[in-house]
């Protein structure tokens, strides 16, 4: 349970970086050169809209999802903690794809977007343990 | 109550991260809604609904300026060489200023990233050294004309050397210019006065000390629109 309180505490965390990144796109602020190095040419791409939805905004949806996954599982909602899991393992995926982006493709990296990458590692690792310790609950026998 | 506090907790948090994009988007610098002025005539004409021009710190002087001094409509650029949306703003204000020729003032500021773009206080320096030989604003439109030749080249110093051949400068004179305390002088006080105005990315234009909207500024017809309405508050339109 406490895992699930924490990966809701990160996961905001990551809808803060995540909303943020959506008000500069949506403001135009993302098309601008800014002092910050990196965040221009990467939030600028091609690959920050998806169906002409800003990839962050999409990454705000997914952040609050995983936020109340999490809280309904720390509340012992078993369901919402499998799919927590699930969101999470998809989210990490998806960050992988976007650090290779902007390491091979776009040559150039935001640091928004790498605190996103981190905080969905965290998730990633936080999700996952406490998967395995409400598998390890429910085994008869075990502590 | 122990069922129903997830679901106030997660509302909870779904009205503040509403609530706090909501104010981002009304407060981030340059936005139409954080910044209304010049939009429209009304607004203009109604200089208790504007907020107060943003004056910051002198920056290099003489400033690099093109209409008349006393022009009722004085525009500021931040601009960066190296930045692609500076180069793809530079034909709009070529434009307003065929436009409008002698009713608007255009003052460039040099603003250069130097941690995203390493050449652009290469790029300043010649222009400004250009501007030495009185042949700023030539040296300044060929290096945002040709900055797809450029910017993402290794050495840029032959580039621009070219250019400033092309222009018909004295060559030895501004190359001993380029690199000269006075040039270096001229970017950093321009550029500091930007940091005091709030200036953090490029191109930031102010219109009569107010910050134009960035989307309104590779759009000519809106930008147009922010001029013609401070033309008409002046009462010289």
């Amino acid at each position: 349970m406490k895992r699930y309180i924490a990966a809701a505490i990160v996961s905001l965390i990551g809808l803060a970086d995540a909303i943020y990144l959506t008000v500069e796109h949506v403001t135009g602020q993302s098309v601008r050169c800014t002092i910050v190095a990196g965040c221009s040419e990467v939030l600028s791409s091609q690959y920050a809209v998806v169906s002409g939805v800003p990839l962050a905004a999409i990454g705000a949806s997914a952040y609050f999802t995983v936020f109340s996954l999490a809280t309904l599982a720390a509340f012992g909602y078993r369901v919402a903690g499998m799919l927590l899991t699930v969101v999470v393992l998809l989210m990490f995926l998806v960050s992988l794809w976007l650090v290779y982006l902007q390491a091979f493709v776009i040559h150039a990296f935001c640091q928004f977007c790498l605190l996103s990458a981190a905080v969905t590692t965290a998730l990633t690792v936080l999700a996952l343990s406490a998967h395995r310790g409400a598998r390890l609950s429910q085994t008869p026998g075990s502590v | 109550m122990k069922r129903i506090l997830p679901f106030l907790i997660i509302l909870v948090v779904l009205g503040i991260a509403v609530g706090s994009a909501w104010y981002l988007t009304r407060v981030t610098p340059g936005t139409p809604s954080a910044n209304p002025a010049p939009a429209s005539q009304s607004t203009a004409n109604n200089p208790q609904s504007r907020p107060a021009p943003i004056r910051g710190i002198p920056g290099a002087e003489p400033a690099q300026t093109l209409g008349a001094a006393n022009a009722p409509v004085q525009l500021e650029e931040f601009g960066d060489y190296q930045c692609p949306p500076c180069a793809a703003f530079h034909p709009v204000l070529e434009k307003m200023h065929e436009e409008f020729g002698d009713k608007l003032r255009i003052t460039f500021r040099n603003f250069p990233l130097t941690q995203s773009h390493p050449h652009a206080v290469a790029a300043a320096s010649s222009a400004e050294a250009a501007g030495l030989q009185g042949k700023f604003w030539e040296m300044h439109d060929l290096i945002y004309e040709h900055q797809a030749e450029w910017k993402d080249k290794m050495d840029v110093g032959p580039i621009f050397e070219g250019y400033a051949k092309q222009i018909g400068l004295n060559i030895e004179r501004w190359k001993k210019d380029v690199g000269s305390e006075q040039v270096a002088q001229r970017v950093f006080l321009d550029s500091r006065r930007g940091q005091t105005m709030g200036v953090r990315g490029t191109p930031t234009v102010f219109i009569n000390g107010r910050e134009v909207p960035f989307e309104s500024l590779l759009a000519p017809d809106r930008l147009r629109a922010v001029i013609q309405s401070e033309l008409a508050a002046s009462g010289s339109r």
